[in-house]
């Protein structure tokens, strides 16, 4: 039998990268072992670990630092020496020393905003876009399997926001749709409209309905009060994406959310999707239909002790989450973010799917609590405010 | 994507750093794009004689805060009132559609520093 690292050499010699090659083949490295992925993922991260060690003087001298170079990293099991770049470090005035390449090759600057106004940039050069969109759409298609339909698009319109993360990742569904409608515009949202829409698609698309989840609350808590129950399709999915913290600091209840939906949109529980991403990051953290939120199998989620992020704490139990992402050739996609999460005990999953698991649990004590969704929360709030005061 | 000029100043940043004896400060702010840069400038006799900034956001917004400090850096108020707009328009080289609200952001700081002098 031929070693993982000897396929994936052979692969490179053939003219193959063995990162889209692995992207390529998701679904059956959902279901392949758990210790031939973590060959796999090791292989990759190792790779990519040189690669930004090479290339990139900032991160050498952090590496240096740290007493690694690229024959310390072999294996899934040396991950954790590989240093790790602070989420907050995109948001810095000097955030061009992350680049490993230069601002030349750079195609696209992805953005985040948060409650603070500070924009947190990611530049991503051609490669590094290529293996996130493959990444995105190969999750989309693993996790909801869709070529039709209609997306009703509860956020504003790439053309409004063309750089929010957010906005670029969803929007991308609309490839997958035959018909799709963006109902947040100039930061407003009227509900009758949406509820306008699905009824003009009613027996010709499955409809699904696609954004932040304090925007599709919005919409569920106006057919509340006005007793409208909707009955929308078998298959319809509510995916969401964006944190269930509000901007006023509420949190918004999952499981009552995951009913509410059910009841007013007449949809099934278990379509009721939550989705984890970053801008920083090319991963998107999908929900199955058992509502377990499946790691990209090419991508390892490492979880620190918040007292010392250089230790990790076993699997169940809450840290730190540390993304290690083979995708991002353009900056070290090795990250330490600000969310508090966990990753489910068992590596195997009742929908038949193999690999970690995270859930989500809050920001760290401390982090700003921000993200695209609770900057565009934050803006609508101001306009209705506005707005409301001109009527007066 | 970036002409010359732009991979330039992002890349090797002259004036980002802080004022301590700054006697004016500009400010720009974009709440949905999120590009903001805050400017500290020591004019002294009617001439620039420091500027530094912190910036945030995009490549090219960065390097029109470089640029515009090394520009007004050693000028007249006097001087820099003379600039035509056209001058102003092609101190960032060529510019793709997504980067041209940077010219706005540096109009804005050439008018922020006349505006009070």
């Amino acid at each position: 039998m031929v070693s993982m690292q000897t396929a994936m050499e052979n692969l490179k010699e053939l003219g193959f990268n063995p990162v889209t090659t692995a992207i390529g083949a998701t679904q059956q490295l959902f279901h392949w072992d758990e210790a031939k992925v973590n060959e796999l993922k090791g292989y990759l991260i190792a790779q990519n670990f040189q690669h930004h060690y090479e290339n990139n003087k900032f991160y050498r001298m952090l590496c240096e630092d740290s007493g690694v170079t690229p024959a310390d990293i072999q294996s899934l099991d040396d991950l954790h020496k590989i240093p790790l770049i602070p989420v907050t470090s995109f948001k810095r005035p000097d955030s061009h020393l992350l680049l490993s390449t230069s601002l030349e090759n750079i195609e696209f600057e992805m953005r985040s905003t948060g409650t603070s106004g500070i924009p947190s940039i990611s530049r991503r050069d051609a490669e590094t876009l290529n293996n996130c969109v493959f990444s995105i759409y190969a999750m989309y298609r693993e996790m909801f399997a869709f070529s039709r339909g209609a997306g009703l698009f509860l956020f504003p319109s790439p053309e409004e926001m063309p750089e929010m993360g957010m906005v670029k990742v969803l929007n991308m569904l609309s490839g997958l749709f035959d018909a799709t409608r963006c109902l947040v515009k100039r930061a407003s949202f009227k509900p009758k409209e949406a509820i306008e829409t699905l009824e003009k698609w009613q027996n010709i698309h499955t409809r699904h309905i696609i954004g932040p989840p304090f925007l599709i609350y919005k919409l569920v808590n106006y057919l509340k009060t006005n007793n409208i129950h909707l009955k929308l399709d078998n298959k319809t999915m509510i995916i969401n994406l964006g944190g269930w913290k509000r901007f006023s600091g509420m949190e918004i209840p999952r499981e009552q959310y995951n009913k509410e939906c059910a009841e007013y949109l007449g949809i099934p529980e278990e379509n009721v999707r939550d989705m984890y991403g970053l801008v920083e990051s090319n991963i998107l953290a999908i929900e199955c239909e058992k509502q377990s939120k499946h790691v990209p199998p090419w991508v390892h989620f490492s979880l620190r002790n918040p007292k010392n992020l250089a230790e990790e704490v076993p699997q169940g139990k809450r840290g730190v989450l540390a993304i290690f992402d083979p995708t991002s050739l353009s900056y070290p996609g090795f990250i330490q973010t600000e969310d508090l999460v966990y990753l489910k005990k068992e590596n195997t999953c009742e929908c038949g799917r193999n690999g970690q698991k995270v859930v989500y649990l809050s920001r760290v004590a401390g982090a700003e609590i921000g993200c695209c969704a609770i900057n565009l929360e934050k803006h609508m709030d101001a306009a209705e405010e506005k707005s409301q005061m001109t009527e007066v | 994507m970036y002409n010359s000029i732009i991979v330039d100043y992002f890349s090797k940043p002259r004036h980002s750093g802080d004022v301590i004896d700054a006697n004016r400060e500009l400010k720009i702010g974009n709440s949905v794009c999120g590009d903001t840069i805050f400017m500290k400038i020591k004019v002294t006799d009617g001439r620039v004689v420091n500027a530094k900034y912190k910036a945030y956001g995009c490549a090219t917004s960065l390097a029109t805060a470089d640029i515009f400090a090394d520009y007004i850096i050693g000028k007249s108020l006097a001087e820099i009132a003379q600039l035509l707009a056209h001058e102003i328009d092609s101190m960032l080289g060529e510019l793709e559609p997504p980067q041209m609200h940077c010219l706005n952001i540096l109009h804005d700081l050439f008018e922020q520093i006349l505006s009070e002098a």
